[in-house]
């Protein structure tokens, strides 16, 4: 097996924008060969389009063909969209990542894409409905919002967590967001205004929440003994975690503690040869306040319980144990599904290059890991990235 | 002006609710082989498939045992009464089709050995607390599918002497 780097990035600007599915694939694919010396798109082999629901969101379908056609790709080895609910992005990094090792592919592109505005924004909501098991658990309404309302209700029952404590993620990330020129959201909130916003499902406030956001992201594959003829910069990618446990509400392993994401933080952890004091970044899953204090704990960065006192603490901001969304995380960048992880695993890229705000670098960065779960968060994945090849 | 003909064509002013973007299932037996969950709950049983070879209690209900894939599945009866598990209210951004039903409090409810998720009636989202015992109720929609959801049993929030 080759060991593989990422040697460019690219990002529509993430938002409520004025572009259909089609016009923000084609802005990250555009900025994604401008980020990268001596590669043209007639260069890549293999193509993976993550796309969350293209099927409701753009009423698409078989849409790896029609996105390699608008980007310029003409693929020649592996070619297929990803999908894994909110974790697609992160699913095409995994596929093209595979490829790349085993000599299936010797460029290949991961690119995600969602357009998350439509005229009737109840439309989009019956759309996000179906990612629980509709006829079981999306009939009774639980989509995104309620599902992490109910696990908030259990890890305040269980572990005593504030709505405070909560609403300090949100002001971190909002912080970081409004240094991050591509970012949805660029506006401070304080921790009162977020426990005033209109409550959507309590104990969830508005700004507990992520909001719908339009956007896309891509990134490049290559060997790493070719890394070096792109970019002087490329990010490697040295450990994997993924483990998924049930998916109907009844077979969840618990909704306050997230064994599954403990399993996957331990391989990533085990496969890049690391432990969870050598992460300096960690760009994770923070599409509900609720959901990054519980990552503090899935991923060993606290105790399990504790992820309310471990932010208070002020232990996951930038100079903290460890900076935790950086970039302003879901929360402040949106949620585009199929393009989070690329959002965030570029970031990563970008924080190594040195080639962000000064306000929301983090120095001397090695290694940095991007968590992404689906559905109730039955489903996590962790990529390792490190500056050096290890 | 340009000399290319311009004509306004007609168009169904609104589109129904097509049964594959409805939320309720299908449960006719000529679309599902567990038809039989939806005639035991018009008859007032909420019952899931239970495996005869292992055992495995299983939800939602199947046709092959996840555990074992054995097929001989029998029904049991979940029982009329469960236990708040946890709960929230719908209050922004619901589907197509509980639009007009907001404000709206659903929840995860105990139940013969499951935690299953359902509307909660009769209750606002400030009534309920954790543990709080729930009955079993029937609905049938218009087109007579049926569904189960749970109501709030009154009698306990009467004060204790």
């Amino acid at each position: 097996m080759r060991q593989v780097a990422i040697v460019a990035g690219g990002e529509a600007k993430a938002g409520r924008r004025a572009a259909s599915w089609r016009d923000l694939v084609q802005e990250a694919g555009k900025a994604l060969f401008e980020d990268v010396d001596n590669l043209s798109p007639k260069d890549v082999d293999s193509i993976f389009v993550g796309a969350a629901q293209p099927e409701r969101f753009a009423f698409l379908s078989y849409v790896a063909p029609l996105v390699a056609e608008h980007i310029g790709v003409t693929p020649r080895k592996v070619i297929a969209r990803t999908e894994l609910a909110c974790v697609s992005g992160q699913a095409a990094i995994r596929y093209a990542w595979n490829c790349v090792a085993t000599g299936m592919s010797d460029i290949a592109v991961a690119i995600g894409v969602e357009k998350m505005y439509q005229p009737d924004m109840a439309e989009a909501q019956t759309t996000m409905t179906c990612v629980l098991d509709r006829e079981w658990d999306g009939v009774n309404c639980f989509s995104a919002p309620p599902i992490f309302a109910v696990t908030a209700q259990r890890h305040m029952y269980e572990f005593g967590t504030t709505k405070e404590q909560m609403a300090l993620v949100s002001v971190k990330n909002h912080h970081y967001s409004s240094l991050n020129p591509i970012a949805h959201l660029q506006k401070e909130v304080t921790v009162e205004a977020v426990l005033k916003s209109p409550m959507v499902a309590p104990p969830l406030n508005l700004f507990d929440c992520c909001p719908m956001t339009d956007g896309s992201a891509g990134v490049i594959l290559v060997p790493a003994e070719e890394a070096k003829k792109y970019t002087d910069t490329p990010m490697y990618l040295i450990g994997s975690g993924q483990y998924a446990v049930g998916n109907v509400i009844n077979n969840l392993a618990n909704l306050a503690e997230w064994a599954p994401l403990k399993l996957a933080a331990k391989e990533a952890y085990r496969t890049a040869k690391i432990t969870k004091d050598d992460v300096d970044i960690a760009e994770v899953h923070d599409c509900f306040t609720i959901s990054e204090i519980m990552e503090y704990e899935g991923l060993g960065f606290c105790e399990t319980g504790k992820g309310g006192k471990f932010i208070e603490d002020g232990k996951p901001y930038i100079g903290g144990k460890v900076a935790v969304n950086p970039s302003g995380g879901i929360m402040g960048c949106g949620h585009p599904l199929g393009a989070t992880s690329i959002y965030h695993t570029f970031e990563i890229l970008k924080q190594f290059r040195g080639d962000v705000d000064m306000g929301r670098y983090v120095k001397g960065a090695e290694i940095g890991i991007q968590h992404s779960l689906s559905g109730a968060a039955n489903q996590h994945s962790i990529l390792v990235c490190s500056r050096e090849l290890r | 002006m340009s000399m290319v003909k311009f004509e306004k064509i007609k168009r169904p002013e609104k589109i129904g609710l097509p049964f594959m973007l409805d939320f309720y299932p299908l449960q006719d037996e000529k679309y599902t082989r567990t038809s039989q969950f939806f005639k035991n709950l018009k008859e007032g049983h909420l019952t899931t498939t239970k495996c005869k070879k292992c055992g495995e209690l299983l939800w939602p209900p199947r046709v092959i045992c996840s555990n074992c894939h054995s097929e001989k599945l029998e029904w049991f009866d979940l029982g009329t009464e469960g236990e708040l598990y946890a709960f929230t209210e719908i209050r922004l951004g619901a589907p197509i089709g509980f639009v007009e039903d907001v404000p709206f409090c659903i929840g995860i409810v105990r139940i013969g050995g499951l935690l299953i998720s359902a509307r909660i009636d009769g209750a606002k989202y400030e009534d309920l607390k954790i543990g709080d015992k729930v009955n079993l109720k029937i609905v049938e929609l218009p087109d007579s599918r049926v569904f189960y959801r749970f109501s709030r049993n009154k009698e306990q929030k009467l004060p204790i002497p």
